[in-house]
């Protein structure tokens, strides 16, 4: 498909634009936002996959980036490979996911956001009470170097294994689009009920892409925890971890391939800017631009910025209006 | 077509992105020497990073001033035995973020250069900056995160000036010792209940306060840990009541601090003594919304100005913080923030060098009598994990509605009420 | 017996509690009946209104005095949000409505946090301080007073909703958008009275929350989460639902911090939501 042509085109040439970089740029501080750049395009796909595609709007993503988070800082602490954290990590995501989603996923809207809310509340309860997760003191990993280790000292492989994470993410996701599992979604997403009439079974299919989409966030659990050293509950597990990945798909834009990347851009130039710049008077203003920003999107470009490319696409090509649930991939 | 421009410009947002330019990068005089130091300046704990950042300034000037008070390396011009260089302190912002605090840090040492590295508040990003220290083979002094386990990591280059959590524990029940003796009885508390909000700091302290009243022979009635952000403490409060404790230990920040006192009140638990870890109990509004119930509340604080008479230059160093940060008067966090600062100052004088190995020797010998600080510790010296063996806190009991030190028996002002009063109704 | 007792008093406090989550829970469940909106900053809209309370205070304005005032000005709030914001939510996809109030929850903490800093604001001297013997049961004043209010509150929407024209306006609104319209209703001017409406109800929230609570920042936030639950527990729109839902969640709460653990209070309260939800997909009383 000539679309797909296309993305696959763009994927390859962020990845060479991200492996030039990565060897090219030698400043550690910049290199850390990219890294991050990159992490946080990857939890916002993730969590695109259930909230986008799916259409089950989650603020609770952040238990499966702490299931990857916390596997690290449990192995690693416990003496194991970091890599294992990958395996484990992934593991406790997917077993998270099918436990949290089976009972919620034929939750509709809103009822299904807080149940999120609530089984995140839940998660995070029991890691701070749990015997073995630390509770409030978490868990500091160790300073190593080298690969075997997954840590080091300069920041250029953690740019390569988020990108490589990235790219991963981003040819999961083309494939989405153009598989059955997507089309299923994007029919429930449109209408339930007229799927359900046709033999599409929601929850089996709604769970695969949460399973997926928890594996995913897990994954950049993993990379986050070897790059800060550092795991706890407020930082891995709290609501506004949650709220911040959900905004960077929202922003980004909802069901789209590139709007959490997008998002993410948003957010790191944001976040990073304002806060060199405007922050140190004490005040609250980098929050003040960053909600100011995200009410503008709200309501101006409701489909987020890719949203508002892709609409705009499709109203070109003659589609009947600038509904974002259209049944073809962009 | 449009995702191939969409590339282009992500592919050229990189681009942009490696151009060097992130912080300004200042154009360092040549004799200058520059600190670095991580702060929350954003996010929720912003107005305390202010506080602290006011603090940290004012100790800048004063070691590049020529006015000079009894405290290590104020007055000399910056530092002598490095041709009398200017101290000056880059500030890099956490958010209040273990993973920014790690940025921060990095910026600092690589694109500001700094010699050494301070802060970050919150024991979560001093633990990140400090790692990020450790692995570039920089100082970091830290002067305000009491979690214990940053000296028990076994980080070659951290040292802290601060008391831990443990010494704060270690305060209550020397307190407690030394009231029973004064009163000429072996011991007036038996039971205590340990009170405290869920997250590093309540139990940190809690940790700390359990270990040690069981080493001491105390029973605790109760530990009790609630969600910090909680909107109400029944169950909590009934808990408490039902252990009958003799003194009840406490870690809570103001919202909470105020929905226990009040449900002490209301449900009549009256022990001997409350003792709080500072936090909401020190905030200026505790006093101000509990009115005469707040007396007899004791609380740990790090500094008063009740110890103005070991060291003249005390008030002095408050009035000059007051003109820098609108009359707030000088406390526990900018004093210990201030005086971190001049510790490192003057290590960084005795090494005669900013080479970071020089800079961490004489950071080792740092011996430091205690009234030559701003506060109320017997000296500022090292021990073999970095942490200051000379720091403890003081223990203020709220009399009149006002904060007066009551121990150390040595530097208090006025003597322990004992039992706490009971509860206007 | 002292254990009854205890169990007694815990069920006083819990259902007081109850009251308190519900005077936050109505203005939340009234918005969204209307216009189908869960507005996510309600939370901070009581933060603003603790914070108008707060000022009235310190001109030597009680905070019962100041319940009116505080109600109105966020009445005024919630029209010019309504109009400069939410209506153009409301023209957007279902998700806008979600983010554009997430948005405006962080806008109001940023503004919150730079205008009045993060310091905790409390009332000097706040009235209602003292503890009513009722029998064996200790309770406070100022719970009691809030208790009150959450009733009233509650009743006076109820029977707004229920009896007066606009209050039926309202109702129709909610259960057919369409009809309504061509029933010759002004759907917009529905919707603008109904967040004004749930403002003002954030308001005398905010103004009772004061007597026993400083103001800051995020205070909001550690109210609305409850509050969500006990909206879509009690199901969304339906005012008596957030009454009983909050009342459960209150109880739920309190016996469940004595008997379980004070750390794991809020485990119940979440579970129940999950398996009433799961159960009952509308929500106890609602009607989806």
């Amino acid at each position: 498909m000539n679309a797909t042509r296309g993305h696959l085109t763009a994927l390859a040439a962020i990845v060479a634009a991200g492996v030039a970089v990565a060897f090219g740029v030698r400043d550690q501080v910049t290199l850390e936002l990219i890294f991050t750049f990159f992490l946080y395009a990857v939890l916002g796909q993730s969590w695109n996959w259930i909230s986008g595609y799916a259409g089950n709007i989650s603020f609770g993503h952040a238990i499966f980036f702490a299931c990857g988070a916390y596997a690290s800082g449990l192995l690693v602490t416990a003496g194991w490979s970091p890599w294992l954290a990958f395996v484990s990590g992934a593991l406790a995501a997917i077993v998270l996911a099918l436990l949290t989603g089976f009972p919620t996923l034929a939750l509709r809207g809103h009822y299904f956001s807080i149940a999120t809310i609530a089984v995140a509340a839940l998660v995070e309860v029991t890691v701070r009470v749990a015997p073995g997760l630390n509770g409030a003191n978490g868990f500091e990993l160790p300073i190593r170097s080298g690969w075997s280790a997954l840590e080091f000292a300069d920041k250029t492989n953690y740019v390569l294994l988020a990108l490589a994470l990235f790219a991963a993410v981003q040819l999961a996701t083309i494939g989405l689009e153009r598989s059955r599992l997507g089309f299923y979604l994007r029919a429930l997403r449109a209408n339930y009920a007229a799927a359900e009439s046709v033999g599409i079974d929601e929850r089996r299919w709604k769970l695969l892409a949460f399973a997926a989409s928890a594996v995913m966030a897990s994954a950049a659990g993993v990379l986050y925890a070897q790059d800060t050293l550092f795991v706890d509950p407020p930082s891995v597990l709290g609501l506004s971890v949650s709220i911040d990945i959900a905004l960077i798909g929202v922003v980004g834009g909802l069901g789209t391939l590139w709007g959490p990347a997008a998002g993410a851009l948003v957010y790191v130039v944001l976040a990073k800017g304002v806060a060199l710049h405007v922050g140190g008077s004490g005040k609250g203003y980098d929050l003040v631009l960053y909600g100011a920003i995200i009410c503008v999107i709200a309501a101006l470009r409701p489909d987020g910025i890719v949203g508002a490319i892709v609409g705009r696409q499709r109203r070109a090509r003659g589609a009947a209006g600038p509904d974002a649930l259209a049944a073809e991939p962009t | 077509m449009s995702a191939r421009v969409l590339a282009v410009v992500l592919a050229a947002a990189f681009g942009l992105t490696a151009l060097p330019g992130g912080a300004p990068r200042a154009a360092d005089p040549p004799p200058d020497i520059v600190i670095g130091s991580i702060l929350p300046l954003t996010g929720a704990l912003a107005q305390t990073g202010a506080g602290l950042r006011a603090a940290q300034e004012l100790a800048v000037d004063l070691v590049n001033g020529h006015v000079s008070y009894p405290l290590p390396a104020v007055g000399h011009s910056g530092l002598p035995h490095l041709g009398h260089a200017r101290i000056r302190i880059v500030f890099a912002d956490s958010q209040g973020k273990p993973d920014q605090a790690r940025v921060a840090a990095e910026e600092l040492i690589s694109q500001e250069h700094a010699v050494a590295l301070i802060g970050a508040y919150t024991s979560s990003t001093t633990a990140t900056a400090s790692q990020v220290a450790e692995r570039a083979g920089i100082p970091y002094l830290n002067s305000d995160s009491s979690a214990p386990g940053l000296t028990t990591r076994g980080l070659h280059w951290f040292f802290r000036t601060t008391p831990s959590d443990a010494t704060f524990a270690a305060n209550f029940y020397q307190f407690l010792t030394d009231v029973a003796h004064a009163r000429k009885t072996p011991t007036l508390v038996k039971k205590i209940a340990i009170v405290g909000e869920d997250g590093l700091f309540g139990t940190g302290a809690g940790d700390a306060e359990a270990a040690l009243g069981t080493q001491h022979g105390y029973t605790i009635a109760t530990r009790i840990a609630y969600p910090a952000t909680t909107t109400e403490v029944n169950a909590e409060v009934q808990r408490i009541k039902s252990a009958a404790p003799d003194a009840i230990m406490i870690a809570s920040y103001l919202p909470d601090a105020l929905l226990f006192m009040r449900g002490f009140k209301d449900q009549g638990v009256t022990p001997q003594a409350i003792l709080a870890q500072d936090s909401g109990f020190i905030d200026p509004g505790f006093v101000r919304a509990l009115g005469p119930d707040a007396d007899g509340i004791f609380t740990r604080d790090v500094f008063s100005l009740d110890i103005k008479h070991r060291n003249h230059a005390v008030p002095l160093i408050d009035q000059l913080f007051r003109q820098r940060f609108g009359g707030k008067p000088l406390d526990g966090n900018s004093a210990r923030d201030l005086m971190g600062v001049l510790v490192l100052a003057d290590a960084i004088d005795r090494a005669g060098s900013t080479a970071p190995e020089a800079i961490r020797t004489a950071l080792v010998a740092t011996n430091i009598p205690g009234d030559h600080t701003l506060m109320p510790w017997s000296s500022i010296k090292f021990d073999a994990q970095g942490q200051n063996i000379g720091g403890a806190g003081i223990i203020e009991q709220i009399q009149d509605g006002k904060y007066e030190t009551v121990w150390p028996f040595d530097v208090a002002v006025k003597p322990v009420i004992w039992p706490m009063p009971a509860w206007k109704h | 017996m002292e254990a009854l007792s205890t169990f007694g008093q815990l069920l006083v406090a819990g259902l007081l509690t109850g009251l308190v989550f519900a005077l936050v829970a109505v203005g939340l469940t009234l918005v969204y009946g209307v216009m189908d909106v869960v507005n996510f900053a309600h939370g901070e809209f009581v933060m603003l209104a603790m914070y108008a309370g707060f000022g009235l205070a310190l001109l030597g304005i009680g905070p019962l005095v100041g319940l009116p005032l505080v109600s109105i000005a966020l009445f005024l709030f919630g029209i010019v949000v309504y109009r400069l914001f939410v209506r153009r939510l409301l023209a957007g996809p279902p998700e806008a409505s979600v983010f554009g109030t997430f948005g405006l929850l962080v806008l109001m903490q940023g503004l919150a946090q730079a205008l009045f800093t993060s310091d905790y604001r409390s009332v000097p001297n706040p009235p209602f301080q003292g503890t009513v013997q009722l029998g064996v049961f200790a309770l406070p004043q100022a719970a009691l007073v809030e208790g009150l209010g959450a009733i009233v509150l509650t009743a006076a929407l109820f029977a707004f909703i229920e009896y007066s024209p606009v209050g039926r306006a309202m109702r129709a609104v909610s259960e057919d958008r369409t009809a309504a319209t061509l029933m010759g209703i002004d759907v917009q001017r529905i919707n603008l009275l109904a967040f004004g409406l749930g403002a003002a109800c954030a308001g005398a929230a905010g103004a009772l929350l004061l007597l026993s609570n400083p103001a800051f920042p995020d205070v909001g936030a550690s109210f609305a989460l409850t509050a969500f639950v006990v909206v879509a527990l009690g199901g969304f729109g339906s005012i008596a639902g957030a009454l009983l839902g909050a009342l459960i969640v209150g109880v739920m709460e309190v016996l469940g911090g004595y008997y379980l653990s004070p750390e794991l209070k809020l485990v119940p309260v979440y579970l129940a939501y999950l398996i009433v939800v799961l159960a009952r997909p509308q929500g106890l009383l609602g009607r989806r």
